[in-house]
This record gives C-alpha cells, structure tokens and sequence, in this order.
C-alpha cells in the first residue's frame, strides 16, 4: 500500500494544540477528516459540544484519498473516528522538545551567553517560529491507528494513536432559523464577564439579552453574593447585536467556563441563541500564517420552570413558550 | 432606600482592596462603620489579641459620599461582610494574559458602593464597578448587621514609643525565618534589639530541636524617634506584625509604636493617603533582664487561647500600676489606699537589674504576674476591664467616670511615683558619649529616691540642641 488514506504535515504544532486544547473537556474526541480539513467534535452528556475545525491552511501539505469509491457513489466515506484527545494533545508537545534540549546544550557551551534570564522561552527558538522540523498526521487506512510523526533536529519521533469506532454524536440541534438573538463582540470581553461571576462560584449562568440597554447580561447567584455583569455601554463592545425579543435562559456554568480557554485565543465571538434555548458560541482564532480557525460550542440550557422568576416576566413572546416545550427532552439528559 | 452612598476612584479602590487583604489576616470578617464623615473599617482577631482599624475620611477617600443614616439610627451605621468576597469584588484586574492589551481594557474607571437596609428591602451592599472598557458589574453581597467591637488603648499609659520608617521594619522582617512565631522587642541603651523565635517544639530537653533564633539590633539613629524603656521585653505575635508591616510598607510611611508594658496592649499606628490605620496588638513579655526561660514563661501564656484573655486581663490590672507618668510628673489623686493595700501586699524581690532598680514594682510583677495560670481568674461580678469592649465604651476611659473599683485596680501606684526610673532609653540622651553616664547617674539618683528635677520635655530639647 503507497498511499496512506490520510496524510497532513505540519511545520508546527502549535496552532493544532492550541485549537484542540479548547475542546479539551472529555476524554474521546470524535474526529471527522474532510476534503476541507479536520473536525474535532466534544461531547459532553449531550448537553455540551465542542467543535474544533483545523483548516487545510494550518498544513503544509493536506492529502485525502478517497481513493475508487469516489467513482461508485457521490458521497464518499470521509474517515472519521473517535481518539483520546489527552494522548494526541501530550504527543502535539513533544514537538520542540528536542530542540530545547538542543539548546540548553549550546548554551552550556556558549561563553558569551549570558546566565540572565535564561529561563525565558526565547522569542526565537524553534517552537516559537515553527521552524527547524515536521510533524506529519498520517492515518494508513480505516480503523489503522493514527499515526502522529515528529521530526527534527535528526531525532524522529513516530507516535501511533488508537483509533476508536465512531460514536457519531448527534448534534445539539440549533435552529438557525429561528435565532432569538445574535451578538458579535471582542471574545475577551465575554471572558472579562465571566472572570467577574467565577470569584462567586455560581452554579448556574443566566443570559438576558433585552433590545434595549443592557442588552446583555451574565447574572450568576453564589454562597457570596448575586454577580450581574451587563454590557451596557453596548454599542461600543458589542460590534453586532441584533435581538428579536427579551431572551432568559440559564445554563451550567461550570459548562460555559470550560470554554473559556477558547475565548482567551480567539479574537470574536458571535453569541447567539434560538428560541429553544441552544446557547451557540462560536469563536474565531486567528492563527498565523494559517489564516482563520473556527471554534463552535454549544450548550443546552436548564428547563425554565413556569415559576421561576424568569417565567414570571410577562409578554415573552410565544417563541419561548414554545421552546420551553421542546427542552423537557433535553433537560433529561442533562440530569 | 440606600443608608450609605459612595463613589470610588480607581486609586481608592487599590487602597481598599489593600486594607482588606490586611484585615484578611486578622479576622475573616470585617466590620464596617459608616459615619456622616468617615468610614471605618475594623477586624478583631478570633482570640481578640489583636485588633485592627482602617478610618478613611469620607471626603478625601471617596470621590463621592453621601451618608443617609437609618431611620433607626442617623449617626452611624454599621455591619459586617465577608472579607473574602470583597476581596474578589475589589481584586486587581491587571495582568492575567499579557498578549492582550489589558492595561487600558479592563481597568476600573470607578466604583459605586450602595448599602441597602431597612424594613422591606434586602439588605445587600451593593458594589458597581465600572470598567474602562464599558462593562459594568454589580455584585451584591448579603450582610450581617452587628455592633463592631472596638479595641481602646489608653495613650497616656502608653509611655514607650518608637517611630521607624516602615521600610526599615520591612527589611528587618525579611530576616526572620519562615517558622518564627513571636517577636520580641526590647533595648539595651544603644540598640533596639527585635527577636523573633518559636516555642513550637519546646517538649522535649533537647537543645538541637529548638528552632532558629534571630536577633536583629537596630542602631538607635534608625529611629526617627524613640523613647523606651531599658531591657523592657515586649512580645508580640509576628504574624499579626508581619501583615501590618507588609501594609504600611505600600504606603512607605513612618510606624509609630506605643505601648506601656507586657500584658499591656501595643499600638502601631500610621497615616496612609486619606487613611489612618491603628493596630492593637497584646503583649506579653517581662520587663527585667530576667534569664531566657523567664521569657518562656510569659509566652506559654500567649499559646493558651480561651482562658488567656482572661489572665492577660488580670494580669493588665496589677500591671497598670507600673511606673509610667513621671512625665505628667503630678501623682493621680485617685491612686487610693485601697490599690496600695492591694498591690503592697506582694513584696517585690529585689531588683536584678540595676538600671531598673526603681521600679520596684516593676521587679514583683515579673516575679508575681509571670504565672498568670496559677492566679485565680478575676471574680465574675467584676466589669470587664479586658482590651475590647464594645461600641459604646469606645470613647477614652475618664478615670473619673469609672468606679471607685475600678479607679484602685487602674491607678498608678503612688509609691513608685517617686521613684520612677530615668533610666529609660532616650534617644537624645544615649546618642552622645555619655550615655552610661548619664544612665549611671540616673541610676544613682533613683536608687536614691531624688525627685527628677527637670522635665523630661525640657532635657529633649536641650538634647537635640547637643547633637547638633
């Protein structure tokens, strides 16, 4: 067999590891290859999903043999499995390892290095710039291991990840159509929101979006106290902000925190929420070189009881009302 | 309707967030006492050993402050808050992530504090912070509405008294190991000497197991002012000192130490910008050079925690007797027969140090009042005369207004008057040659019993006018 079914290299492994590092919430990510690059897919209990997608930019090369089935039906079987996302993270790391050993041997013989600051990591190694080696991804055939190859500076690592069946989690259906609301904003102000609310420790999250000041509130009630973070010099933070009606809805925000790294990489955010509830965030990173990644998250909220004090608030709108008949499903499994 | 209304700069907001982390170190809750031109914010530590005061004047602290009172009280009002979740509230926001630009993005631009209270509102304190970039967050913080406990310290008792650049104390802290539990300040007549140890591991005979013992002796010339008394040894938590310490070196200013004697409580106090700080600290210590294992003993007080208080109580009463006004030179008319009866029971041992000679009481109280646990408690029926007393004794003690009792327990013992000791340590005077003369005259003269002829006061100025 020449050809692998899959094969991509990349000069770096940093942008891949900090990409996947925000899905980094279970322990089995289910990878999907396409012509158009790689989707990593988190499920958390259904309640939670992470979607990392790796351009074909992020690598130097990108091949994907489809192979004869091309010609027997127009769809094709795109490979897809599940793999333990910790074990592909920690073998991303190892790149560059090699070259800082390389270095802390040069500077041991270097007579003019000074022994100032030499803790710092150096604005030009190697793992900095992405330079000096390869790391090729390589997957020989369907349910073959995934094959992670590092090398540089002489020293070649080969790595082979087990590869599961896939699960092919259902996706959090989100009704694009009926979006209550869609917010774009700078990511790091959501996260500035939510650093006010973790101190506190909630429990649970509460997003307002109203058409008028404030627009946008993060509410969370702790052992210390009530936290209410809105955004109401609006129009300069928020740089979209349509909203088709007064939207409550409550989700765990232990679940919302663990998309915070992406928020600290990424560089927007669009924040949007259909009339059922579907907390969707999708975040873009701007990696360099490799143009622009995308980050999607999604979140089921809490059931909204009819006497909670959400409920009481009248002229909701029947989009709401509606939706609150549809969650009692997803609520179940969320508990 | 709000009792209390007030707006925070950015730089206010620093300086409270600093005085909480002090408080933090004392207590887990912080009392808050609003005035119509003050804000006062106070911790008193769980064994009530130490007390801590933060007052911010109103109008110089606060960019706006408006003070509405409650309908049951319009003079003040008071509460206490956990002083964690004001932390985070007030916690710096700097830093974090420095590929981002945080500097101008998320700095407070200010702060507004509301306290709601009264009947058919919650009771909440109310902070909106509002930051640079345009997100606002409120947090409300439930609150427990309790009369603070205030800490007096009678000044004029308090005739020992240091001043030292806080950085000077800071650098000296940094000399003790991490282990040191107590702080011994006292002087030999040029040095001011602070020992830190522990008596952590004193079971057991064996001298290796002892922990690292740091004396440090600072020239006298460091003080900005100074005048304590000879081999008086005051002992105090270092703990509590290392939090006072760490808090006034932000504000770089001076520290001022006044106290009278051990068992006696110790002040520090300092100005910060818009903020006084007080600190009262209990002591423990003996005041003659009394060999090593004496010192002990008055610590392992220090170690009991219920019943302590109590004996550093008793203790405080027989000990406000010791020799402390010669400078306010009249003897107290009250200084009744009854607290001469009392405490001229107790003959004192004599003195071993001679430069202490005319303190005689001075000499029994370390021989008496050093085994505190072996003295029966103070009666119950008697009023507390402890370090802390609530709100509403916070004003000055006026002997006169106390009981007869009381008056014979507090008051200065006239005897001793006369003979009261010019040995102790006056930066003007040991700062020339003649130091051990002029201690040794001294010494002649008290053992002699001659009245001091001159006013302290006057001896300062003309000692100043010598060093130059």
């Amino acid at each position: 067999m020449a050809q692998p079914l899959f094969r991509a290299v990349a000069t770096s492994t940093r942008p891949l590891y900090q990409l996947l590092r925000c899905v980094n919430f279970t322990n089995k990510i289910h990878v999907l290859i396409t012509e158009e690059g790689i989707r990593f897919s988190a499920d958390l209990s259904r309640v939670m999903q992470g979607t990392a997608s790796l351009d074909k930019k992020l690598f130097a090369s990108y091949h994907l043999n489809l192979g004869e089935s091309d010609d027997e039906s127009s769809q094709p079987d795109l490979p897809s499995f599940q793999i333990n996302l910790p074990a592909l993270l920690e073998t991303l790391q190892i790149f560059g390892a090699v070259d800082v050993a390389t270095r802390a041997q040069k500077a041991e013989q270097d007579p003019y290095r000074s022994n100032l600051r030499n803790y710092r990591p150096d604005a030009f190694s190697n793992q900095a710039l992405g330079i000096g080696g390869t790391c090729c991804l390589q997957l020989a055939e369907e349910g073959a291991p995934l094959s992670i190859i590092i090398e540089e500076s002489g020293v070649k690592t080969v790595a082979n990840l087990t590869t599961y069946v896939p699960e092919i989690p259902e996706d959090i259906p989100f009704d694009r159509d009926e979006l209550a609301y869609k917010i774009i904003m700078q990511s790091r102000y959501l996260l500035d929101g939510l650093a006010e609310l973790s101190p506190n420790g909630p429990k649970r999250l509460t997003i307002t979006t109203s058409r008028g000041p404030p627009y946008l509130t993060l509410a969370g009630n702790g052992d210390l106290g009530t936290t209410v973070v809105d955004f109401a010099k609006g129009r300069e933070l928020l740089e979209t902000l349509s909203v088709q009606e007064r939207w409550v809805q409550t989700y765990k925000f232990d679940l919302i925190k663990s998309s915070t790294e992406a928020m600290r990489i990424a560089s927007k955010i669009s924040l949007r929420g259909d009339r059922q509830g579907v907390l969707s965030l999708q975040f873009m990173v701007e990696v360099e070189g490799g143009g622009v990644s995308f980050l999607d998250f999604r979140f089921v909220p809490f059931i909204s009881h009819e006497d909670d004090e959400d409920g009481q608030e009248g002229g909701e709108g029947e989009g709401e009302e509606g939706g609150e008949g549809d969650e009692p499903d997803r609520g179940d499994e969320e508990l | 309707m709000a009792v209390l209304n007030l707006t925070l700069s950015e730089d206010a907001v620093v300086a409270l967030r600093d005085a909480l982390i002090c408080l933090n170190k004392f207590s887990d809750d912080v009392s808050l006492e609003a005035q119509k031109d003050k804000l006062i914010l106070t911790a008193l530590n769980s064994s009530k050993s130490a007390y801590a005061c933060f007052s911010f004047s109103a109008t110089r602290f606060c960019s706006r402050y408006h003070f509405e009172g409650s309908s049951q009280n319009h003079e003040k009002f008071y509460c206490t808050l956990y002083i964690r979740a004001l932390i985070s509230i007030f916690r710096s926001r700097v830093g974090g992530d420095p590929q981002r630009d945080r500097e101008k993005e998320t700095l407070i631009d200010r702060c507004e504090v509301a306290i709601e209270d009264g009947p058919g509102v919650q009771s909440r304190f109310i902070a909106k912070l509002v930051f640079r970039n345009g997100i606002a967050s409120t947090h409300r913080l439930p609150f427990e509405v309790v009369v603070p406990v205030h800490a007096k310290f009678n000044r004029e008792e308090a005739v020992n008294h240091w001043t030292i650049p806080s950085r000077t104390l800071r650098q000296l802290m940094d000399h003790f190991g991490p282990g040191v539990e107590l702080l011994d300040v006292n002087s030999d007549g040029e040095h001011v000497k602070f020992t830190c140890f522990t008596e952590k591991t004193v079971n057991g005979d064996e001298v290796l197991k002892k922990p690292l013992r740091t004396s440090i002796a600072i020239e006298v010339d460091e003080f900005e002012d100074l005048k304590i008394e000879d081999s008086l040894h005051i002992v105090i938590n270092v703990r509590d000192f290392r939090a006072i310490i760490q808090h006034a070196g932000i504000s770089g200013t001076n520290v001022m130490a006044r106290y009278s004697g051990p068992a006696r409580p110790l002040q520090l106090t300092y100005p910060g910008d818009a903020v006084s700080c007080e600190f009262l600290l209990m002591t423990v210590g003996e005041r003659t050079a009394n060999p090593p294992h004496k010192t002990k003993r008055g610590k392992s007080v220090n170690s009991t925690k219920g019943p302590r208080q109590q004996q550093l109580e008793a203790a405080s009463r027989r000990q406000s007797a010791a020799p402390s006004e010669q400078l306010q030179g009249a003897p107290q008319p009250q200084a009744s027969g009854h607290a001469q009866s009392r405490l001229g029971g107790a003959q004192p041992p004599p003195p071993q140090h001679p430069m202490l000679s005319a303190g005689s009481n001075v000499g029994r109280m370390s021989a008496f009042d050093l085994r505190p646990s072996q003295r029966p408690a103070p009666p119950p029926t008697m009023r507390s005369e402890g370090l802390f007393v609530d709100d509403y004794q916070w004003e000055p003690v006026h002997e006169d207004d106390e009981e007869t009792e009381e008056n014979a327990r507090l008051e200065w013992d006239q005897s001793v008057q006369t003979a009261e000791p010019t040995s102790r340590m006056d930066r003007t005077m040991s700062d020339a040659d003649e130091t051990n003369e002029a201690n040794a005259d001294a010494t002649q003269a008290s053992s002699v019993g001659l009245e001091p002829t001159q006013r302290l006061s006057e001896v300062e100025r003309m000692g100043l006018f010598f060093r130059e």
